[in-house]
């Protein structure tokens, strides 16, 4: 008898203890996080702001993560290396750029219960959400100040013409003329801004080759859209001003910069972290703004007069606080047609998708 | 007339790096070496170029440097071809690869950094001649030297004792050998020149141009200089004429896109350096040897005695 009941008792005790261990054993679990980069940490622009993020993300989570990352995981390489990563067993993995969508996909497929996170895409899966950030609220405030200051034949260096650009350069038309308007500056309406394209998000020669372009066109601003800083370098030495773009353009020499709107995923990381040790998780589209400190705006320069920084920051607050109208109708496109109704905004879906100039733009499309 | 001005400032001032690079290129390819490393040999002329000017504060260091380290990377490219007799196709292409990722790999703490840049010529009452006069501010001693360099590659091409050897190994190495022409080191001599003026090249994109390090920052000019010399049939005059075509299209690509007045489709512009250079080579293929010019005869062949 005694022995059956002891043998009861092991038993017990052992199934206890199976139940009880990996529950233990979650509480002080490392979360695993990789992450999936499009260029090097050190690119001065889009990667370097993902990169900023993984810092952030270890700084506030401590040891509760196990971060590891790849550089320049291209198309051609992006299964190979996220396969790779949650095959070793990696809890969350991020794919920082729209080409590892599809790869992603197929890895996430394989591994249901690995958390995939992919930025600036549009296809989830159950364990695939994605994420990306308002951008264009950055561009809005940067154009807003442009306009106060009363910059009205603005150049911009743009890259590639797909809708995030795109999207950017309206934001950014759009507070340039509400702030030439409020400014009470003289303007041409439809023409304000003048777009050219470099068909690249990287390329410091045709950057340069542009900006001086647009700055012998007499332009008195020059817009950076770039990842590489060269077209507001190039406007410094030309005594031109310039708007910063992605990471802090002033940091990498360009002192004539009046301010950058910069990416601030950081934030971001530590809730998707969060979520997964909670176990609350869920796979969403996410677009972060001001509201979810996705975006921010670097100091202003020495030369942005005082009543300029105050009605940006006044703008900056609204957004903060949610509330974003920047593409309220009526907005109408280069040649006149009403593209967005009187009082009516914008849809995520449109904005995503958004493929037309506003009017004050000069420049078109490429095919 | 201000644009007109513009249009041929920025032209000059953008074709310098595959002028330089070319005019190297079209020295080695005469004494017969094929030099597929420019693009590698630019890009740590670049990166040496800022690094020292950086870091000694001097220009001359900094171009300096980049010669140096373009001649380096020549001269392990010559000592495969030349030496071992190794494929040159292969060679170079490996040549640029290393130095790919090498200078990715060691400029990597320089990424971002401030250092010093060429500014433009002082030109003083030079200023005052109508279009000349503005498009020469624009410019920089680096590019009246380069400038300097192609009638003097083409007069000693065409005269000098240097240049008749180089082009007689280049020809017929075995005819030259016979004649007392030592024919490695005289090939060893125009490879190291090409690196040099390919790191010049390089150097001037990081130090004059665009100032700075960034990874991969020559965006495939050293290519294009190789194409050039194809386009200028291995003679520097033409070869200045092709960079300045290179340039201006690309000036005017941009020119157009500035002012909304597209006067010739972008993709046209775009295309037609590249559609030149492959009709020419086609003409040279075609009429081989003929005063329009042809490829050096040895060109690519290792030289073995006896």
């Amino acid at each position: 008898m005694n022995s059956r009941r002891t043998v009861v008792l092991v038993a017990l005790m052992l199934a206890v203890s199976l139940i009880l261990a990996p529950a233990g054993n979650a509480a002080a679990k490392k979360i695993k996080v990789a992450f999936a980069l499009l260029w090097t940490i050190d690119d001065m622009g889009w990667t370097t702001a993902a990169y900023n993020g993984i810092e952030y993300l270890k700084e506030q989570m401590g040891d509760q993560v196990e971060v590891s990352y790849t550089e320049k995981v291209l198309a051609a390489d992006a299964e190979r290396v996220i396969r790779d990563y949650a095959r070793k067993g990696y809890d969350i993995i991020f794919g920082t750029t729209f080409e590892h969508m599809d790869p992603m996909l197929m890895v996430a497929k394989d591994f249901p219960k690995t958390v995939f996170e992919h930025c600036s895409g549009y296809k989830t899966a159950p364990n695939m959400g994605n994420y990306f950030a308002r951008m264009y609220q950055g561009e809005f405030l940067s154009g807003y100040l442009a306009g106060l200051m009363g910059f009205k034949n603005v150049g911009t260096v743009a890259t590639n013409p797909i809708p995030e650009p795109i999207r950017g350069i309206n934001a950014f038309t759009i507070g340039l003329i509400k702030g030439l308007k409020e400014a009470g500056h003289k303007f041409d309406p439809n023409n304000v801004n003048t777009v050219v394209w470099l068909k690249a998000w990287r390329d410091p020669i045709n950057e340069t080759t542009l900006a001086e372009t647009l700055i012998s066109r007499k332009h008195d601003l020059i817009r950076q859209m770039a990842d590489t800083p060269d077209s507001s370098l190039a406007a410094c030495a030309k005594g031109v001003p310039a708007i910063g773009y992605g990471a802090d353009a002033a940091k990498y020499g360009a002192k004539c910069v009046l301010v950058s709107p910069i990416w601030n995923w950081g934030p971001y990381f530590v809730e998707v972290v969060k979520q997964v040790q909670a176990g609350t998780w869920k796979p969403t589209p996410y677009w972060g703004g001001f509201d979810k400190n996705n975006i921010a705006l670097t100091d202003f320069n020495a030369s942005v007069p005082e009543a300029v920084r105050q009605k940006v920051l006044a703008q900056k607050k609204l957004l903060v606080e949610g509330t974003d109208n920047i593409f309220v109708g009526p907005i109408y496109d280069q040649k006149g047609k009403l593209m967005i109704p009187e009082g009516k905004k914008a849809t995520d879906k449109e904005l995503l998708t958004m493929r037309w100039l506003i009017k004050g733009v000069s420049g078109k499309i490429p095919d | 007339m201000d644009d007109l001005i513009f249009i041929l400032a920025i032209t000059l001032k953008s074709s310098i790096p595959v002028l330089l690079a070319s005019l190297g290129e079209i020295i080695t390819e005469r004494s017969g070496i094929l030099n597929l490393g420019v693009e590698g040999m630019m890009l740590v002329g670049a990166l040496a170029g800022f690094v020292v000017g950086q870091q000694s504060g001097s220009l001359l260091l900094g171009f300096g440097g980049a010669m140096a380290a373009g001649m380096l990377l020549a001269l392990v490219h010559a000592f495969f071809c030349i030496h071992l007799r190794a494929s040159q196709v292969i060679s170079g292409l490996a040549v640029t690869i290393l130095a790919t990722g090498l200078s990715s790999f060691l400029g990597r703490p320089f990424i971002g950094r401030v250092g010093i840049h060429l500014g433009s010529l002082p030109v003083g009452p030079l200023a005052e001649v109508p279009l000349v006069g503005p498009v020469l501010a624009q410019q920089n001693w680096l590019c009246l030297a380069a400038l300097a360099l192609v009638p003097l590659t083409a007069w000693a091409l065409a005269g000098s004792w240097p240049g008749l050897s180089i082009r007689a190994v280049g020809e017929d190495p075995e005819a030259a050998d016979a004649a007392g022409v030592p024919v490695a080191p005289i090939r060893y001599a125009c490879t190291l020149f090409g690196g040099l003026l390919a790191g010049l090249g390089g150097a001037y994109l990081s130090l004059v141009y665009t100032p700075g390090w960034k990874e991969g920052m020559t965006g495939g000019q050293g290519w294009i200089a190789i194409a050039m010399v194809i386009f200028a049939t291995w003679r520097p005059g033409r070869a200045l004429l092709g960079a300045l075509l290179f340039g201006g299209l690309t000036a005017l690509q941009f020119y157009f896109q500035a002012t909304g007045a597209e006067l010739v489709p972008a993709w046209i512009l775009r295309l037609l350096p590249y559609l030149l250079t492959v009709g020419i080579l086609f003409l040279v293929t075609v009429l081989k040897r003929t005063r329009f010019g042809a490829a050096p005869a040895a060109l690519g062949q290792p030289f073995f005695r006896g």
